[in-house]
């Protein structure tokens, strides 16, 4: 039997000061990605960025965690690559955490030097993921109500 | 004009009498009036409450334009405040990040 898969969008728009082109290279070049990549608290060798900036290239980052060493690595697959203006990918599903997402990023140059970026995606997730958050919900509300109190 | 993932979650939570609303829909659903019953504030006001509460996904209201009975949405709670935020916050934070990345190149620095 096959699931059913939900899809869950979010956007996120943001403007930045900064040229589309310098905004492009900060996400394909390696030495840029590697510099805002990964949270705060982990650092992210260059040598740990392999991008192959293609329609099914791939996107493979590992950033380390500035404490212990941990390791977290980010792969996707590039589906689209419209330089400078737009950048589309897969991920694919992992540890329960969605069934998969694709992601648009689209780069509008403002024409005052600064660009607005803006991601869409789309996450999916399968019904036994929902039923599980609904398991987990029972009382949540009280819980929460009672904790702002 | 960075934002928190769960600020759209805990700026509807963090008022009072949308912590009310809540906890009163949390017995059932109810309509606009009977919601500001207990309230000594306007149903007009008690709309407004309403919003904020559906666009933070905490409820969801009926498409009858008259009642348009209100009730609470506990998967979407659940979501809210678990992996959609959490996949949310991955990225805003990221962009975070991204912009201070392009504030410390902006001096001619960028190799």
């Amino acid at each position: 039997m096959t699931e059913a898969v939900t899809a869950h969008e979010i956007t996120i728009r943001r403007v930045l000061d900064a040229p589309r082109e310098r905004v492009w290279r900060a996400w394909t070049r390696p030495d840029q990605l590697a510099a805002w990549w990964g949270p705060s608290g982990w650092s992210t060798p260059p040598r740990n960025v392999a991008v192959d900036l293609r329609p099914g290239g791939t996107l493979r980052i590992t950033s380390v965690a500035d404490e212990d060493g941990a390791e977290m690595t980010s792969v996707g697959t590039f589906t689209e690559v419209l330089e400078p203006e737009r950048l589309s990918f897969e991920e694919a599903s992992e540890d329960n955490w969605h069934d998969g997402a694709t992601s648009t990023i689209t780069f509008g140059d403002l024409g005052d030097g600064r660009t607005e970026m803006v991601l869409r995606s789309t996450i999916h997730t399968t019904d036994e993921m929902i039923v599980h958050a609904e398991a987990g919900m029972s009382g949540s509300v009280d819980r929460l109500v009672e904790l702002l109190a | 004009m960075a934002t928190d993932p769960l600020s759209a979650t805990f700026a509807a939570l963090a008022d009072p009498t949308r912590r009310a609303i809540l906890a009163r829909l949390a017995d059932g659903e109810a309509s606009v009036n009977e919601l500001a019953e207990p309230f000594p504030i306007t149903v007009q006001a008690v709309s407004k409450h309403l919003k904020v509460l559906e666009r933070a996904g905490l409820i969801a209201r009926g498409r009858s334009a008259q009642l348009r009975p209100s009730r609470i949405q506990g998967a979407a709670l659940e979501q809210a405040a678990d992996w959609l935020a959490g996949y949310r916050a991955v990225w805003e934070h990221r962009f975070d990040r991204l912009e201070d990345h392009l504030r410390r190149i902006d001096g001619g620095t960028e190799t």
